[in-house]
């Protein structure tokens, strides 16, 4: 009976120890939306039976080490005790129960962090290997997310090539992103500041540096951004050009295959290609003039680059953009020098 | 389960294989007229409830042998059976793992594909588990040379359901544009009857090994293990068909 | 050195070279008969060098002749039941047929895999014990992370079955397993799937970790066939050991070995071989698929073609996630074996362990789909899963409080095998506690895929699988060679491993909640990581050395050990009580189950009795 006393005490000294001292560390990020505060009341739920299972466990076997180690020259053996069937079904029925209550919460705090506002911003995310693209229903294209605080917000999350996945720590919910289908991403910010989102699926090479800024601001602050990221949309769009095209070919996604930089991803770089000789897939070489660029955007089959698939761009585009808008990119392409 | 009359054994074989091919034809009918897709399912498995008992003998696993020596043929035989079956168990995973990713990726719709040639390749299967079972009661009671026109006819019927596949069938779904890379149907429909074939030509190997040490006279009545688990692996491949049959070619709306 | 060079494993390797290059050329001919390319970036294409690998892993097998007696049947020839093996050392580099030899190459096998996933693992810890790139570019980094990944699994799975072939006949009272052909044939497919794992880092690598998650894996270079042909190759060894070691146990046991007079890893080892055997399949299928989606363009995953990449990651998980049990049901049995032996204490509720490792398996195999909780599935599906998955918690509940209760009033000593068993209880502990809030999707949501879920599987993985081995290798070291192992060089062992083990994963837990991804090459400075990073790699680098110190001590004690010929352990179990090292057929004398295995403590009783009326002398 004494052990039995003195595990005991130990066991609820150990227990408060561990979670009163390991929770003192602070051992999540600042809570930055609505939804982290439910995740965090979960976890400290989940916390609370995690420290003292820990010490249920560990403290009597350290204790029998301790107290019923063999001494010296006692080479009896220990008590013949096989087992005590209630004792055995005690200890499942009680983990059962537990477990039941627990998988009960789980639930619950799931609904709440997917709690639905009817008036929540939409914005849709565009992930590609390896960068993020934000579209505001402004019509105005960012590769920063800056969202309002204290509304709630959708992001409607896309891929065009391999599965990434959306997760700011602060905010604690995570989401993989798709190809070919949409996937949502629904947080409530409550706490203006800087954070950071990280794609973390493990997305092929550049996937520790697949990151965009994500800057919570008072609705005012995001009013006062938005009117000057549409201010400048419309210069670039009235002006023409290669500004135009720039912000064109960041809208209609191109930047996912064609590169500015001189790196091959699936299409061929824009990097020195006006005027340059192109070897085509059935031998010929031609001059990548500003005739070839166009008919390469509107029917991308009828020219492909020798090491390039065929039939991966969307043959949509001729109709998808303006004659302007085909020649604004083109001039763009063409400052790619 | 022991029968020790020859003509007895042969004619519930045939019983059997009557009550296979009514099924077979009850199913088409159901599919074409009803499409109910769980009076197909019960039917699959009425199927494959004859074959797995009266073809591949599942009852003999429970064999109650404690008593016999380790070491003796007898027990070692029922030991091989049970590894036999574990076999089949996990391979039929990768046939499950097929046939719920085919629902998963295709639901209720399916390829448009030549219902004349599923019901032939079908009944050709069907009809070689018939001589298979024939082949091996008749080598269970010494008749060499029932066994040898059994495992023939098997064999014919075998790669005659491989021609009707690899030979006419994707060839045809090709033409019909079910290609392995046009879609993710095609893709599946390739798949599953590619594995199947598969073993199917495995199954065939098989019995031409079998084939040639019978005809040379190595097995007797009493010790014949080669044939009898070349036959389970047959009618194993002819369960797998069972499923595949309705998943590929009846169940569903045409894409 | 003749017999070095003309032995079975340097045969396979030879064959293995030449049937890769037949295969390939095979493939090229035919592709320029066609008028296809040829030839591509790593000089074979892609086709090419699938179908060499196919056809040089067969031919390995083929080379070694673990086929040979299959290949006689098959022509009608008969061939003698056993056949004797050579005497000396090279034995287990060749083909043999006693599942001694086979469990010790097995387990050999697995040692050097587990190293080289260690090397893996010390080249990328270095890499990131400071944020920025180091000396690793960012292709190098994810190959070694996914090499690293896939190598310890394999490794482990070889490990568990060298265990299970070493031990589960003798403990059973067989000569042998029911099937010893198919036994050789599931070790010698082992080494080719080695080979094919590591040809990845000579084509081109392969980024996309061991998951081989679709449409990633679509992209990756050639390397990825490689691993994907490996694992399948891996697989059939584990599908074949599953199954023999069930037909084993089902028909070889001794006289008077009813279910619950079995030694309780006879348990364990049925529930994992009940998994291996079925679910296995699944991964070999879901890498078949990609595979194929590769080589011809089927669409399996492909969103443009109608495919689904979530249906790869519930193929794929339905194995990997029972996988885990695979590796940490034989531990746990293992540690529920020599709990008794080092506590003088029969095992506390035998019936509820055994059935706990059963329910564990069989609950293990409804859980798969908590790895894709954040994946974009049906999200209906997730809560059913949550259920099923902290259910899981009941049966590991059961084992831990057995273990203490075991444990209380005995008479503990504690030579390095107990050490290893009780760490491995902690360390155990560790990981099951921090499972069950990634089974909660509220909070999963946050940890999913980071270092916290590295730590929690780490854990899981050391304590439920890598302590208990070495706990095994310790204490049937002297069952194998005769002799025993250093005691003081055990202990620094131990000293040193287990808590250089808890900093690195309490460590990662700890970065993980706080905002460190898993499988980055590189981290953000500003997150404030960087000392975290450089005490995970100093702590990498003590468990290396603590490594290092085992390899030295097998070394020193196979050559200089102390002989131990008796029952070193004192132990009831059957195998301890002929004489070391075991004889080949094991037991001369067979021997009849007349008790209980674990009556520790109860004067006169006996487990065992050999036909010439000797009892399990001790007790």
């Amino acid at each position: 009976m004494r052990h039995f006393v003195i595990v005991g005490v130990l066991v609820i000294i150990v227990f408060l120890a561990t979670y009163f001292g390991l929770t003192a560390l602070k051992l999540m990020p600042v809570e930055a939306s609505a939804q982290s505060i439910v995740v965090d009341w979960m976890w400290n739920l989940d916390f609370v039976v995690m420290c003292f299972l820990f010490a249920l466990i560990v403290v009597p076997l350290v204790y029998s080490l301790i107290v019923f180690r063999r001494r010296k020259g006692d080479t009896s053996d220990g008590e013949h005790i096989e087992g005590n069937t209630k004792l055995e079904i005690t200890w499942t029925v009680i983990p059962l129960i537990t477990v039941l209550v627990f998988a009960y919460l789980g639930a619950y705090s799931l609904g709440e962090t997917m709690a639905v506002d009817p008036n929540a911003l939409e914005i849709s995310v565009t992930a590609r290997q390896w960068s993020w693209q934000f579209d505001y229903p402004e019509g105005f294209t960012s590769n920063e997310l800056h969202l309002p605080v204290n509304r709630q917000v959708v992001l409607n999350m896309t891929s065009l090539d391999v599965i990434h996945a959306f997760w700011v720590p602060q905010f604690r919910i995570r989401q993989d992103i798709l190809p070919g289908r949409v996937t949502n991403y629904r947080i409530t910010p409550i706490l203006i500041g800087n954070y950071t989102v990280m794609c973390s699926q493990l997305c092929g090479t550049s996937h520790s540096y697949m990151t965009a800024p994500v800057i919570v601001t008072s609705q005012a602050d995001y009013d006062a951004w938005v009117q000057s990221q549409v201010t400048a949309a419309q210069a670039a769009a009235a002006a023409g050009g290669p500004a135009n095209g720039k912000l064109l070919v960041q809208k209609y996604g191109c930047l996912g295959c064609h590169t500015t930089d001189g790196t091959k991803l699936v299409g061929p770089t824009w990097l020195g290609l006006y005027q340059s000789q192109v070897k085509l897939s059935d031998g010929r070489t031609v001059t990548a003039d500003q005739a070839y660029l166009v008919e390469s955007i509107v029917s991308p089959s009828a020219k492909i680059v020798n090491g390039f698939p065929d039939n991966v761009m969307p043959k949509t585009f001729g109709t998808a953009l303006t004659q302007s808008q085909i020649n604004d990119i083109v001039s763009y392409i063409e400052t790619l020098k | 389960m022991e029968h020790t009359n020859k003509s007895e054994i042969l004619r519930q074989g045939a019983i059997i294989f009557v009550f296979l091919a009514v099924l077979t034809g009850l199913e088409f009918f159901v599919a074409v007229a009803i499409g109910a897709v769980a009076l197909l399912a019960v039917i699959a498995l009425v199927k494959v409830a004859l074959v797995m008992y009266y073809y591949m003998h599942i009852y003999k696993l429970n064999a109650q042998d404690e008593q016999l020596d380790r070491h003796s043929f007898e027990y070692k035989l029922n030991t091989r059976r049970l590894g036999l079956w574990l076999f089949l168990l996990s391979d039929s995973f990768v046939f499950g793992g097929l046939f719920v990713s085919r629902f998963n990726l295709l639901g209720l719709t399916r390829p448009d594909l030549n219902q004349v040639l599923g019901l032939a390749v079908t009944s050709v299967l069907l009809l070689s588990s018939f001589f298979m079972n024939r082949a091996e009661s008749s080598m269970a009671h010494g008749d060499r040379r029932g066994f040898i026109i059994g495992i023939v006819a098997t064999l014919i019927l075998g790669i005659g359901f491989l021609a009707g596949v690899l030979g006419v069938e994707w060839p045809n779904a090709i033409k019909a544009g079910v290609t392995p890379s046009a879609s993710a149907a095609g893709a599946i429909f390739f798949m599953m009857t590619g594995m199947h074939a598969f073993h199917v030509l495995t199954g065939v190997i098989f019995l031409s090994i079998v084939l040639r040490n019978g005809s040379r006279g190595i097995y007797s009545p009493e010790k014949h293990w080669g044939v009898e688990a070349a036959a389970i692996y047959w009618h194993f491949v002819d369960v797998v068909w069972i499923f595949f049959y309705p998943a590929l070619y009846l169940i569903g709306k045409l894409i | 050195m003749k017999k070095f060079l003309t032995s079975a494993l340097v045969r396979g390797l030879l064959w293995q070279a030449i049937g890769w290059l037949l295969g390939a050329l095979f493939v090229t001919g035919i592709r320029f008969l066609m008028g296809l390319n040829p030839f591509d970036q790593f000089f074979f294409t892609e086709p090419a060098w699938v179908f060499g690998a196919l056809v040089g892993a067969i031919s390995f097998v083929a080379g070694t002749g673990a086929m040979t007696d299959w290949f006689k049947w098959a022509k009608g020839e008969e061939t003698p039941e056993h056949r004797e093996d050579p005497p000396g050392w090279e034995k287990y580099l060749n083909v043999s047929l006693d599942h001694k030899v086979i469990g010790i190459q097995y387990t050999v096998t697995a040692l050097i895999l587990m190293c080289v996933g260690g090397l893996f693992a010390m080249i990328f810890r270095t890499e990131l014990a400071h944020s920025g790139l180091q000396f690793l570019t960012l292709q190098e980094y994810n190959t070694f992370m996914s090499l690293h990944g896939i190598v310890m699994i394999v490794g482990i799975l070889v490990g568990v079955a060298g265990v299970m072939n070493y031990l589960v006949p003798m403990m059973i009272g067989a000569d042998d397993m029911s099937f010893p052909r198919l036994n050789a044939f599931s070790f010698w497919v082992v080494p080719p799937a080695a080979v094919l794992l590591l040809s990845t880092l000579a084509l081109g690598g392969f980024d996309t970790g061991w998951t081989g998650y679709p449409p990633l894996s679509v992209r990756a270079p050639v390397g990825m066939q490689m691993f994907f042909m490996g694992v399948a190759v891996a697989g059939w060894s584990s599908i074949l050991g599953g199954l023999n070691l069930i037909a084993t146990v089902l028909r070889m046991r001794t006289k008077g070995m009813t279910a619950f007079r079995m030694p309780i890893f006879i348990w364990a080892a049925i529930a994992t071989s009940i998994i291996t055997l079925t679910a296995t399949q699944l991964i070999g299928l879901a890498f078949q698929l990609v595979m194929f989606q590769r080589l011809l363009g089927m669409g399996f995953f492909d969103p443009a073609k109608g495919g689904n990449p979530i249906l790869f990651q519930h193929l794929f998980w339905f194995y990997s996630h029972p996988a885990v049990y695979v590796f940490v049901l034989p531990g746990l049995g293992l540690i529920s074996e020599l709990m008794p032996v080092f506590v003088r204490k029969p095992l506390f509720g035998y019936r509820f362990v055994a059935m706990s490792s059963l329910g564990i398996a069989l609950v293990g195999f409804l859980v798969w789909a908590h790895h894709m909780f954040t994946s974009g599935m049906n999200e209906y599906l997730r809560v059913p899963f949550m259920y099923s998955t902290l259910l899981v918690a009941v049966p590991t509940g059961v084992k831990f409080f057995s273990w203490i209760a075991t444990l209380w009033k005995g008479k503990i000593e504690a030579p390095t095998p107990m050490l290893f068993v009780v760490g491995g209880i902690v360390v155990f502990l560790l990981g099951g506690l921090s499972g069950p809030p990634n089974a909660t999707v509220a909070t999963d949501l946050h940890l999913h895929d980071t270092y916290w879920i590295v730590g929690h599987f780490h854990d899981t993985m050391f304590g439920g699988y890598i302590f208990p081995f070495f706990a095994a290798i310790y204490y049937w070291f002297p069952k194998a060679t005769g002799k025993r192992m250093n005691e003081t060089l055990g202990k620094i062992h131990f000293w040193l491993m287990t808590p250089a083990f808890l900093t690195l994963t309490l460590l990662m837990m700890r970065v993980g909640l706080l905002g460190m991804r898993r499988r980055v090459a590189d981290y953000d400075p500003a997150l404030g990581f960087d000392n975290y990073h450089l005490i995970m790699t100093i702590a990498g680098y003590l468990i290396a050395i603590a490594i290092a110190i085992f390899l030295y001590n097998l070394y020193i004690s196979l050559r200089h050990g102390e002989t131990a010929t008796g029952n070193v352990w004192n132990s009831r179990s059957p195998e301890w009580q002929v004489p070391s090292p075991m004889p080949v057929h094991n037991y001369d004398v067979p021997f009849e189950v007349v008790g209980e295995p674990y009556d520790y403590g109860l004067p006169g009783s006996a487990y065992v009795r050999f036909a010439d009326g000797s009892q399990s002398t001790k007790h």
